[in-house]
């Protein structure tokens, strides 16, 4: 079992990073976008997942690591590796401030508050708040160079991608094996028990909506960065609607079921181009089907009440 | 002072259409802890299906106008909640024993495929009511005008949450909807059908929906296909201010709401009316986790 499973990360692995000898400019965007969304897919799985707490305002973080690259750089004349540290602090502190409070809300409450902050954001970032986002249109014109290299070219941009998502692959390999990982899956489990073993719940939510932002932050700058661009509709409540979507749909805590619902839901629109004006209808179908077909998600993650690491020997 | 009594006439009009929505999703967040998202973009069909009867009753010229209004609300009400139906049998009934998370998506699900549905018929722009369905009618009492429209509104929503009330209260029906939002299993034991309280709930919630999607017609004449959304997610915010699967909690959260947007939009600022709404929603959570009269429910142990 873990033979298949390092066969089918070490074929995904070599396909991702040879993928651009096909050299076609588009896929090339498309690959992309796909290593970007996964990030932010896996880093919404940290809380919806792992966490158990309903979040349906992630994008809301991964516009905050985009829109902060595309100030600093475009009004405050910054190289953006100096976003590169606040783009993980900044979303990360807010993940905090806003969390705090309302974590200990039940399930759907938290679901409706977290939409709200999401919606909240995206005003603020359509009535220009502080004369900074630009309004509607958002901010164009980032200019991306780094020691003197321009990032333009498709390939730059996708090799950095790409490295963002191994990196949150590792990441979250590690959070898994970790004390904060067992903590959130107990928490998950039964919360009143893992309060009583002296796991403080609301700490370890709290966390886990830091760790979350930070990555999606992260992605946010990668994002805007390849469209040199950022504008509020990409960061609104359907998106984050979208996302929460691709976790289920591919299966809780499951990262092959991650991959699978990213490309399901970015990449296999790009294939079926000509469905254009069809293709949230058929989104909605497929969300619906799937859901009956498979509750649990596409790839639900297997295993029982303990990791199984905590069995084997 | 003119000003804040006719913003308050506005809140009161937005608040029986926040109310009459709210109280759709009420009913089956009570009965089966479920969001059912799809009920917003039900709202915004009934809008579109009801202009469809409204131009065909016309066009047929054998009725007055009175009668072709009281036939365009039922005919609505009727294809509203068939469609309710019929989204409760396929996209929630499957996932009844499954996890919680499956039905909100498969509920996001179809609400999408309403949505798009209505966009792909009826196209992507802005979609006119005219305006000569009710008499252009209007009376000015001590300095604020009320047209007949919203008068129409404020006492058709009245007698719908006041017949509510009664059905739920003193009827049988009523009785058994109420014991199947305490507990399922118990119910089932004394003898009610539960699918059957399902789809009574999801009926009335759909024929509320559709005279509130009515109203959105008639009052604003604009409709777009994602009008669902807009008032789906305040209408939702209504109930959950009020405490949600308590009746009485949404329709004093649909005023509340109404009154509150109306206001802020009158003295503060329109762009940012949607933002003030989640900032009181949120505030509100955090002081009342359940809503304001909603009831201070036991954590399991």
């Amino acid at each position: 079992m873990k033979n298949k499973a390092f066969i089918g990360y070490a074929v995904l692995f070599a396909f991702l990073a040879l993928f651009p000898v096909v050299n076609d400019p588009r896929w090339l965007t498309v690959v992309t976008t796909f290593c970007i969304y996964s990030v932010v897919a896996l880093s919404l799985d940290i809380v919806l997942g792992r966490a158990g707490m309903f979040d349906m305002g992630h994008a809301l973080f991964f516009g905050m690591g985009a829109y902060i690259t595309a100030v600093l750089n475009v009004h405050f004349g910054l190289n953006i590796l100096w976003a590169l540290p606040l783009v993980v602090i900044i979303p990360a502190l807010f993940a905090i401030i806003l969390s705090t409070p309302i974590v200990h809300l039940r399930g759907d409450y938290l679901l409706v508050a977290t939409i709200g902050m999401n919606i909240v954001f995206e005003q603020a970032l359509k009535n220009d708040l502080f004369g900074l986002t630009g309004g509607p249109n958002g901010i164009f014109g980032l200019d991306a160079t780094v020691f003197g290299f321009y990032l333009d070219d498709g390939l730059t941009i996708y090799y950095i991608a790409f490295f963002l998502l191994l990196f949150t692959l590792l990441m979250i390999r590690n959070l898994e094996k970790s004390k904060v990982g067992r903590a959130l899956h107990y928490i998950q489990e039964d919360p009143i028990a893992a309060e009583s073993l002296g796991i403080s719940t609301r700490f370890y939510r709290v966390f886990s909506f830091a760790l979350g932002a930070a990555l999606a932050g992260l992605a946010g700058f990668v994002f805007s960065i390849q469209y040199a661009a950022v504008s509020p509709e990409a960061f609104n409540f359907m998106t984050s609607v979208i996302f929460f979507a691709i976790v289920l749909v591919g299966g809780k805590a499951s990262i092959p079921g991650i991959l699978a619902g990213t490309f399901i839901m970015f990449v296999l629109p790009e294939i079926f181009r000509e469905f254009a004006t069809a293709r949230y209808f058929v989104f909605g179908l497929a969300m619906v089907v799937s859901m009956i077909l498979r509750p649990e998600g596409m790839f639900p993650a297997k295993y029982g009440k303990l990791p199984k690491y905590v069995t084997e020997d | 002072m003119d000003i804040f009594l006719q913003q308050v006439v506005n809140g009161l009009i937005i608040g029986s259409i926040y109310a009459l929505v709210a109280l759709g999703y009420t009913m089956v967040y009570g009965v089966m802890k479920l969001i059912n998202f799809a009920h917003g973009d039900l709202v915004a069909l009934s809008a579109y299906i009801g202009l469809m009867f409204y131009t065909q009753l016309i066009g047929m010229g054998v009725m007055p106008q009175s009668m072709v209004v009281i036939m365009v609300f039922v005919l609505t009400a009727l294809v509203a909640a068939a469609v309710a139906l019929l989204v409760e049998r396929v996209a929630y009934r499957p996932l009844r024993t499954a996890p919680r998370l499956s039905a909100v998506v498969s509920a996001l699900g179809a609400s999408m495929m309403i949505q798009n549905g209505i966009m792909l018929i009826w196209g992507p722009n802005i979609t006119i009511f005219p305006s000569d369905i009710l008499p252009a009618a209007s009376w000015t009492v001590y300095g604020i005008s009320i047209t007949f429209v919203q008068a129409a509104m404020i006492i058709i929503t009245l007698v719908l949450m006041v017949s509510l009330t009664l059905f739920i209260n003193y009827t049988k029906m009523g009785t058994a909807i109420r014991a199947s939002a305490i507990n399922q299993d118990v119910a089932k034991l004394m003898g009610i059908n539960v699918n059957m309280i399902i789809m009574i709930i999801f009926v009335v919630g759909a024929v509320l929906g559709s005279v509130g999607g009515l109203f959105i017609g008639m009052y604003y004449r604009g409709i777009s296909f994602n009008l669902g959304w807009i008032y789906g997610l305040n209408a939702f915010i209504a109930a959950i201010l009020g405490g949600i699967g308590n009746i009485p909690g949404s329709m004093v959260g649909g005023y509340m709401l109404g009154l509150f947007t109306a206001l802020i939009a009158g003295y503060v600022s329109s762009s940012w009316a949607e933002a003030f709404t989640f900032i009181l929603l949120i505030l509100i959570l955090i002081v009342r986790p359940t809503g304001i009269l909603g009831e201070r429910v036991a954590e399991k142990v």
